[in-house]
């Protein structure tokens, strides 16, 4: 049983009366991708600038590759690598020189140094441009190369703070791609994402932070499981009020009229659907249209954060830590 | 568990090794600015034209050349000059989130700024030599024999090595590159004008020249003359640093580097943008 890549337990930290964290603990196995996912400012970043010995915690511990980060920040450094949010590529050198610099950096020697450089600029399809100054280059072209950049130690644990914030789908597609091909060959990533299919590609757990906080945790399949249950809706040609209320007793406690609609969380699926298209037509309610709709992977995300008001099931189960 | 102990030579071998690849990442980007090269080489060129025939041409120096007066003058300028563009670029490294990428890799936490005031140093002296171009071209002459001028240039070298290490501080310490633009060019101006550097301060009224006197400045080219033997008058009494301005601004850059140098070293290491 080899130990955790990261262990953070209670984190907290504040910037002035802001306080950017205020209880974080999360637990990422060696080997596996870990996504935390929030919105702008939930504390993604401050976690992590925490766990990459760039801030102090105010409070809380953490260990990352089997070292205090804020006591061995030394031995954590020579084993992890980063990829921040802004672009960390200097741009009058060119791609190759860039890797070459980091490679230095890390004590590879020249010679090592140069040999990685040219294969992780293969790896990230970035041969063409590896004589090309940085300014030059996209901006997929920049994040690939600063990926490439983190990599060149053979870090044992890789951050990415928000990889593909900001970029175009094709070049968010080619990042996904380099991620993907990177944790099979076994390095433990801890990414930061807002976006939810990003997490549910890439993460073999996710952490839902919100306001500094962690509000939610599991495997993809387990959050949407817990939250994301369809709903079963029926439209009416018009919003007569009485049929409308026939059609919300048929549909149970839960079901709520909107407009000219009824929604309920639909228990079993597609059988309840059957059952609800054929108790209408029993009844003989004039319909206009009937359907199965799973919530989105936005409206998951907003049920665990509280913030939108989607009549959605409240988050139940083992992964509501609220 | 107990911080890892690593070996005292290790890690200062290590710290060179950064130190050197910091440099030569600063050295490369150097050479690619082809129109920062040409804007730092052509100013000591104007400088010489200015103050050499604008102003100069209405001042006279008793017994001497002007502009043999002055050239000690505008190399102790470029010195201060250089150590007001490394705090801008300080700062400008330090709003830049390649910081960042630095101190998430395992490298001695001096490597960066060590790196860029070398680079500064190295980069300063080919617009030396612009100006010593320039200055031979003009009628100055370094009367004192070869030694004591290489003996001269070494030490407005080490002033300005000393005097960058300021600018990085000022470099850390601002918010923002304008702000260190801003903030730098102040202490520079006034050091540099209130001072023996282009005009003898005899002329100015006394608190001015208190003040003139004892200005390291007017030490370090009171040095440079002496050494290149453009001297037009003996030091005025009493005033110490220029009765010995060479082990004034030899001391006095000592005392900046060992003072200056680990604030800036623990300013960088603990600065969170």
């Amino acid at each position: 049983m080899t130990a955790p890549a990261i262990t953070a337990d209670h984190l907290a930290r504040s910037f002035g009366t802001t306080r950017a964290l205020v209880d974080v603990s999360l637990r990422v196995e060696a080997g596996t991708v870990c996504a935390l996912l929030g919105r702008n400012g939930a504390g993604k970043t401050t976690t992590v600038r925490i766990l990459t010995t760039l801030l102090a915690a105010d409070a809380g511990r953490a260990r990352v590759a089997g070292f205090d980060v804020a006591h061995q920040a030394p031995e954590v450094r020579t084993r992890i690598g980063v990829t921040g949010q802004t672009a960390t590529m200097d741009e009058l050198l060119t791609g190759a020189e860039n890797l070459e610099t980091i490679g230095r950096f890390c004590h590879l020697g020249a010679a090592t140094s140069r040999l990685r450089s040219t294969a992780l600029l293969e790896q990230f399809d970035l041969t063409a441009a590896a004589r090309q100054l940085v300014k030059h280059y996209s901006g997929g072209m920049r994040r690939r190369l600063d990926l490439a950049a983190s990599l060149i130690a053979r870090p044992e644990v890789l951050f990415l703070d928000e990889p593909t914030t900001g970029l175009d789908p094709v070049s968010r597609a080619e990042m996904w791609t380099s991620i993907r091909s990177l944790v099979s060959g076994g390095t433990t990533v801890l990414l930061t994402t807002q976006y939810l299919d990003e997490a549910d590609r890439l993460a073999d757990t996710i952490v839902v932070v919100d306001r500094g906080l962690v509000v939610a945790e599991g495997t993809p399949e387990q959050l949407k499981a817990s939250i994301g249950r369809p709903f079963v809706r029926v439209t009416l040609p018009d919003a007569d009020p009485a049929a409308l209320e026939r059609v919300r007793l048929l549909l149970g406690d839960e079901a709520e009229v909107s407009g000219r609609s009824v929604s309920a969380p639909a228990g079993a699926g597609l059988v309840t659907l059957e059952q609800v298209v054929t108790r209408l037509r029993e009844l003989g309610i004039p319909i206009h249209e009937v359907g199965l709709e799973h919530p989105s992977l936005d409206e998951v995300f907003s049920t665990v954060t509280g913030h939108s008001g989607h009549p959605a099931a409240p988050a139940a189960g083992a992964v509501d830590r609220r | 568990m107990s911080q890892t102990a690593v070996p005292t030579e290790r890690r200062l071998r290590g710290g060179l090794l950064d130190a050197y690849t910091a440099t030569r990442r600063f050295l490369i980007r150097g050479k690619r600015q082809p129109d920062v090269i040409f804007g730092t080489l052509l100013t000591p060129v104007i400088f010489v034209v200015l103050f050499g025939y604008v102003f100069g041409s209405s001042i006279v120096v008793p017994g001497g050349n002007y502009r043999s007066y002055l050239m000690p003058g505008l190399f102790a300028m470029s010195v201060l000059f250089s150590a007001a563009n490394v705090s801008v670029a300080v700062a400008t490294d330090m709003s830049e989130g390649v910081v960042d990428r630095f101190r998430t890799l395992p490298i001695a936490r001096s490597a960066i700024i060590i790196g860029r005031s070398l680079s500064t140093l190295l980069l300063g002296i080919p617009v030396l030599l612009v100006m010593i171009v320039c200055g031979l071209a003009v009628g100055w002459r370094p009367v004192d024999g070869l030694g004591n001028a290489v003996l001269a240039f070494l030490l407005f070298e080490l002033f300005g090595f000393a005097i960058g290490w300021l600018g990085i501080l000022i470099g850390l310490l601002a918010g923002s590159p304008q702000a260190a633009d801003v903030i730098v060019n102040i202490p520079i101006f006034l050091m540099g004008f209130i001072s023996s550097v282009f005009v003898d301060p005899a002329n100015m009224p006394v608190w001015l020249r208190v003040i003139a006197y004892w200005n390291p400045m007017s030490a370090l080219v009171t040095a440079g003359r002496q050494l290149f033997g453009n001297t037009i008058g003996p030091p005025p009494s009493g005033v110490w640093s220029l009765e010995h301005p060479i082990a004034t601004t030899f001391g006095l850059a000592l005392i900046i580097i060992i003072v200056v140098t680990p604030v800036c070293v623990r300013r960088y290491s603990h600065s969170v943008r």
